[in-house]
């Protein structure tokens, strides 16, 4: 029954897979698009005797959640770009407390208010952060409704099991859309937080949770210890997903819903005989360089395809180090760049590059 | 092969769910399938669309700028979505609420008084899944024996009394010559 395919909202299956976890408490304030997560939830927390509180501001939401993950439970809170601009300090102290909040964020256009159609302009906001300090957030970027799914499983699971804040970057259109998706079962070990949580000091010291050190030495430490624990992160959760890449002379580089047109477009673009392959980045924060950097040493080159001005066109770039030539096809907002455009896109980039190499 | 829809009709008129029980049809039918609405600061009154996408690889695109078929419930949904539909493709409209214009040549028109029919059947809110049937006649795609299967499992345990009348809905079409 759990393995049974489903059509689902985006929005829905991350609020689903959310209970499936074993999220225990929700707190949120509505903004499209994706109000739906905290619609779903409203009853369903209620239902299940689980936690739920529709917050007076997007800034009391995301403190509500650092305070319930303080004692160990599984919380979370969804929002959208605007709205989680808000949220940039209390990820700051979450990261700096180490703290396992799982935050969605279900992007629309910006920069301000800006509108509730579909873009990818928070990379930057979710990769590198709104807050103060050297701290980092573990960012996984679903692709389809299933991986709504999935995702949003391994985003309770890494955030506890590194005591870490994470973001699922989803956008408008995977919040709003619908295709078949199963949710199986939640797929991780339970992880002990008994080492740290603040469950009462009965029979035990009392314990506090600080974001800052008092002592320069200490708090020195601290911020080493935190990149440290990223480069274990780094290490072992770094995950991307690839398409045709051996023969590859060109790679279509992507993230999140957008994927789905750059496969159509590699495709036919195979048909008209040039060799391309899709790198996907599943992990935009760790983002994995060192593979991008592999795949520039054999001498491919690179084409970031995103909605937005060149956000993470700047990873790539700054991946491959000058060996290889790294364009970007791009919208800031709207619809996604369709199938066509996406192909005469890459088309002139190519002729214009033989232009090039026959002028040198 | 990837064929696309558009749904489109008033606020109202179900067209949503007109759209997810076809969605579901085609999932029943072990094909890969989108839908996708649009949304936005929409009114009561105003009008709504959805796309649906079912291919029997990795559907390409979710939201494409043409269609194959346009379903239109109502006269501003015929104007605006006339000129979306592919070379060859092919309009089904409400000619309850449509009126029996044929501004191009080069694709096929299907006019069904759906508004109507529903309302033969006890409810004009109905329309939409008459509208399905509609469909299902004039697209070799669309299964009517998937659609009723969509059809129950859409409405499910908890609104299980509308199955008799939505399944009746979805048949009505056979007894009515279409234009």
């Amino acid at each position: 029954m759990v393995n049974e395919k489903v059509l689902i909202k985006g929005n829905y299956a991350i609020a689903q897979a959310a209970v499936n976890a074993g999220c225990q408490c929700y707190f949120g304030y509505p903004i499209t698009p994706q109000t739906e997560i905290g619609e779903y939830l409203s009853g369903k927390m209620q239902e299940l005797g689980r936690g739920y509180v529709c917050a007076e501001s997007e800034l009391a939401a995301i403190n509500m959640v650092m305070g319930a993950v303080s004692t160990g439970v599984k919380a979370m809170t969804s929002s959208s770009s605007c709205a989680v601009a808000l949220m940039q300090e209390a990820l700051s102290y979450a990261a700096s407390d180490e703290l396992p909040v799982v935050l969605v964020n279900v992007m629309r256009t910006g920069p301000g208010l800006g509108y509730i159609y579909p873009a990818q302009g928070d990379y930057n906001q979710a990769v590198y952060g709104g807050g103060n300090g050297d701290y980092k957030i573990i960012v996984l970027a679903p692709s389809t409704v299933q991986e709504c799914i999935d995702l949003t499983y391994r985003a309770f699971y890494l955030a506890q099991k590194y005591r870490n804040p994470v973001i699922l970057l989803a956008d408008g259109l995977l919040g709003q859309m619908m295709e078949p998706a199963s949710f199986g079962e939640y797929p991780y070990p339970e992880v002990d937080v008994s080492s740290w949580a603040l469950t009462g000091a009965k029979n035990r010291d009392a314990r506090s949770i600080y974001s800052v050190a008092r002592e320069e030495k200490k708090q020195i430490q601290h911020i080493y210890d935190l990149h440290k624990k990223f480069d274990v992160i780094t290490q072992n959760e770094t995950t991307f997903e690839e398409f045709n890449i051996e023969d590859a002379d060109i790679i279509l580089t992507v993230f999140g819903s957008m994927t789905r047109n750059i496969k159509a477009a590699m495709n036919v673009l195979r048909k008209k005989g040039l060799k391309v392959g899709v790198f996907r980045p599943i992990t935009l924060s760790p983002f994995p360089h060192k593979r991008i950097n592999e795949l520039a040493s054999r001498g491919k080159d690179f084409i970031v395809v995103e909605m937005n001005m060149g956000q993470m066109f700047k990873d790539v770039k700054f991946a491959v180090e000058g060996k290889v030539n790294v364009d970007l096809v791009n919208r800031p907002c709207g619809e996604w760049l369709s199938v066509e455009e996406i192909v005469s896109s890459v088309e002139k980039i190519v002729e214009g590059r033989k232009q090039y190499a026959a002028s040198v | 092969m990837e064929t696309n829809f558009i749904l489109a009709g008033f606020g109202g008129q179900g067209i949503l769910l007109a759209g997810t029980v076809l969605a579901n049809a085609f999932m029943l039918e072990g094909k890969n399938v989108t839908w996708y609405p649009c949304y936005g600061a929409e009114m009561r009154g105003g009008t709504v669309n959805c796309e649906i996408v079912v291919s029997d690889e990795e559907v390409s695109s979710v939201h494409k700028q043409d269609t194959d078929i346009a379903l239109v419930l109502n006269q501003q949904s015929f104007d605006r979505f006339v000129n979306r539909v592919k070379p060859g493709g092919t309009i089904v409209s409400n000619s309850t609420l449509v009126s029996d214009s044929r501004p191009r040549s080069d694709i096929n028109y299907v006019f069904a008084p759906m508004t109507e029919i529903a309302n033969k059947l006890g409810s004009s809110k109905v329309t939409n899944i008459v509208s399905l049937g509609v469909l299902a006649s004039a697209s070799e795609i669309v299964s009517k024996e998937f659609l009723e299967r969509a059809v129950e499992k859409v409405l499910g345990e908890k609104k299980k009394e509308l199955i008799p009348l939505n399944l009746k809905a979805l048949r009505a079409i056979e007894d009515v010559c279409l234009v």
